[in-house]
């Protein structure tokens, strides 16, 4: 997850604006967990992200929200049983603990729920970070006051994804060039694990005190901060302020009705 | 003052010792360093000898980021290390590029990466961007602007960090290794860019491999060894004491008397595309059974791109790949790997065992996991790393671990050995100890193919050099057809001392 260099509409948000988008849909999803209504929203972030062009790179985490709504499923299916029951996860036909373990309309709807709350978010946070230049971020948070040390923080940590997964790539196709194959599956993905990540953790333990040590030297304390370029709102804001506020009008309609 | 020059001092170490935490022996022992305003003081040294401290040392880290102990005094700009409250003080006065560029690059795009500091010190805009625009220009960086600095080759990552840091207009700069993955142009432009600012004031101590490119550009020269001041002087006069005092280096291997036909690695057509760059189009290889062949190249040229083809790592986009009768465009990589093994540029990619031993034996077991230890025994008998088989890895130096990233792949036997940059971040002797382990595979049958952007290691030690330019091959010689090789043991201008440059006679 990463800025992403592209024209898109979202891209030409103010990063302010960009910043209330986050909040208004996180607000929203929290603030409900009728599964319909989450649909809804998640809908409507990836429509915003589909007329911006940006889609696609969203599309990207479904292979972790669908690990994830897997693992909420089971989750809640071991641990909620409310409403009605649609089957067993041990058949009743198994002897002794045949029966076992219920499943519910309840416990389904809240991990689904969940997922897409978790999606919402998501796909939320990942539109503001793929279009917005982290210089921009910095400028942004240190006009609402944020104090450094926080800015850095995440300044730090958006960097460190990119570079951790290009890291752990080239980790593994060192390992795979000495013929490792750890097999497929849920157990080779582990075993493969192994040799990734010693030498990953090592190497980017030494790439932290360098990275410390350049944000130090480039200034980023000095309280001097001259953004190169203004960022002003425009029309393009105003619009998406617009849409923000039909998202929220007809998300209450709906909570109404 | 400072005493050796009469320029006003800018930077100083008095006396200066300093022993890492956890460590016995002293990584620096009793430095006495002035640099002047104006003055370039190039450092050089052995690998492990105490440079990239020497660096620590001089921009304050030491005092202020590390434990250990440090005695003696740094000055800097007439005031003392501790007498600044902290590196982002520091930071004002002395810009420092450090080895590892990867590091250092923070941001998404080349132009934001450089401007970033910028726009910490607090100068009016059009200021800012004057000044972005005469370094990106300056280090041959303009075109690369809205590229995402991670997504660069080593060379034009490196420009970038010193971009980045040259942008800020410190009074000093210090630099650990800062050419050292880049082509002789680009080392040519950050040279000149260098003296510029020293001529307009700015103290520049640089620490590099790379003699003949910036001693020459420099006003002193400092040889350092175990951690002591070994010499010191001017440059012309210290590197021909180096060179008189250098050992001979390996002699170069000629090819076995048959090895010529057929090809064993056969390209033909190769296009690769990614994410809408073409990295290759249209390249054509042949080679021969037990050449050594460099492919060189600048930074960006496709040579990386063009290696990771032979084993499977990248699949042509369009083209052919053919190594030891396989086709590396659909054979699975595991399998491959028997045939062509590949020593990545930084060997820390790849060590995570326990010991020397375990890290050899893991690549050899996945292709045979009821093999023995002899495999691995000589493998690293043919480094010279049998005496550390018991030893953790990642605690060898930069060299052991390369040359143990070398016994990885010949412990597996394969006919190609295919090296990125294997002597990036070597001095010239363990450069020399490393093309001599090469030059005897290549006596045993195996196939060697290098990538480096280092020309002369080129012509000192490979048979053929395929140079490429966006993506291309636009060069392709063999050494030997236009020079014999008449000399037993030559001195080759380009390399840096500690070692003699040889080439055998065929």
């Amino acid at each position: 997850m990463q800025y992403i260099t592209r024209e898109s509409a979202f891209h030409r948000l103010h990063p302010f604006t960009k910043l209330i988008f986050v909040i208004v849909v996180v607000l929203l999803a929290v603030l409900t967990s009728d599964t319909a209504m989450l649909a809804v929203l998640v809908g409507a972030v990836v429509a915003v992200a589909a007329a911006g062009g940006l889609a696609r790179d969203l599309l990207r985490q479904v292979p972790l929200l669908v690990s994830l709504a897997v693992s909420l499923l089971v989750l809640t299916i071991l641990t909620i049983q409310n409403g009605e029951i649609l089957g067993y996860l041990v058949p009743q036909s198994v002897p002794v603990i045949g029966g076992a373990f219920p499943v519910t309309v309840g416990a389904i709807d809240l991990a689904v729920a969940m997922t897409l709350r978790f999606a919402a978010m998501l796909f939320a946070f990942q539109l503001f970070v793929i279009s917005t230049q982290p210089r921009d971020l910095v400028h942004l948070l240190d006009r609402l006051r944020m104090p450094v040390d926080y800015t850095l923080m995440l300044l730090i940590a958006l960097r460190f994804i990119p570079s951790l997964q290009l890291e752990g790539k080239r980790i593994h196709e060192a390992q795979l060039a000495r013929a490792y194959n750890p097999g497929r599956g849920i157990s080779g993905k582990v075993r493969g694990l192994f040799p990734i990540i010693i030498p990953l953790v090592s190497n980017s333990l030494g790439k932290a005190t360098v990275l410390g040590l350049t944000i130090d030297l480039r200034g980023y304390r000095s309280g001097l901060r001259t953004p190169m370029r203004d960022l002003a709102p425009g029309r393009v804001d105003v619009a998406g302020v617009c849409c923000m506020g039909l998202l929220v009008a007809g998300y209450l309609a709906m909570l109404v009705i | 003052m400072s005493p050796e020059t009469g320029r006003e001092t800018a930077l100083s170490l008095e006396s200066v010792s300093y022993t890492y935490p956890g460590s016995d022996s002293p990584a620096l022992d009793g430095i006495d360093l002035n640099i002047g305003r104006g003055e370039i003081v190039f450092i050089t040294g052995p690998t492990g000898a105490g440079k990239t401290t020497l660096c620590l040392a001089a921009s304050g880290i030491l005092h202020h980021e590390y434990g250990g102990t440090l005695e003696g005094t740094i000055t800097i700009l007439g005031k003392s290390v501790r007498d600044y409250r902290s590196m982002a003080e520091i930071g004002r006065h002395v810009g420092v590029v450090f080895d590892d560029a990867d590091a250092q690059l923070i941001f998404s795009t080349v132009e934001e990466e450089v401007a970033s500091g910028l726009e910490n010190l607090g100068i009016p805009r059009a200021e800012m961007q004057q000044r972005l625009h005469d370094v990106m220009e300056a280090t041959r960086i303009a075109d690369l602007a809205d590229r995402a600095p991670h997504t660069l080759s080593g060379g034009q990552k490196q420009r970038v960090a010193i971009a980045a840091t040259l942008v800020l207009g410190t009074e000093i700069l210090v630099l650990d290794e800062p050419t050292a993955e880049l082509d002789a142009e680009a080392t040519d432009a950050v040279s000149t860019l260098l003296r510029r600012l020293a001529d307009k004031g700015t103290a520049v101590l640089i620490v590099e491999q790379k003699l003949n490119e910036l001693a020459a550009i420099a006003d002193r020269m400092v040889l350092i060894e175990d951690g002591k001041i070994a010499q010191e002087g001017q440059p012309t006069g210290l590197m021909q004491a180096c060179l008189l005092q250098s050992p001979a280096g390996g002699a170069r291997h000629p090819a076995p008397a048959a090895a010529r036909t057929p090809s064993i690695i056969s390209i033909r057509g190769l296009v690769h595309r990614y994410d809408g760059v073409t990295a290759l189009s249209g390249v054509s290889l042949e080679v021969a059974p037990a050449e050594i062949v460099a492919v060189v190249g600048e930074n960006g040229s496709g040579k990386t791109t063009l290696v990771k083809h032979f084993n499977g790592l990248l699949r042509p986009t369009r083209g052919s790949v053919i190594v030891d009768g396989l086709d590396a465009g659909s054979v699975p990589i595991a399998e491959l790997a028997r045939h062509v093994g590949l020593v990545f540029q930084n060997p820390d990619t790849m060590l995570f065992a326990e010991t020397v031993e375990e890290e050899v034996a893991f690549g050899l077991k996945n292709i045979d996991p009821g093999s023995t230890g002899e495999p691995i025994d000589m493998a690293l008998r043919e480094v010279g790393l049998l005496h550390r088989k018991g030893a953790y890895p990642r605690s060898l130096s930069r060299g052991e671990r390369q040359r143990l990233a070398i016994a990885c792949v010949i412990a597996m036997r394969p006919r190609v050995i295919v090296l990125d940059e294997p002597t990036t971040g070597l001095d010239a002797r363990e450069a020399a100890r490393v093309m001599e382990t090469l030059g005897r595979l290549r006596q045993d049958g195996h196939t060697i193919v290098m990538v480096t952007h280092d020309m002369l290691l080129g012509e000192e030690y490979a048979d053929r050099i395929v140079r490429m330019e966006q993506g291309r091959i636009v060069d392709d010689r063999r050494m030997y057809e236009e020079e014999p090789c008449p000399k037993l043991c030559s001195i080759s201008p380009g390399r840096a001392p500690f070692t003699a440059s040889t080439r055998s006679p065929n």
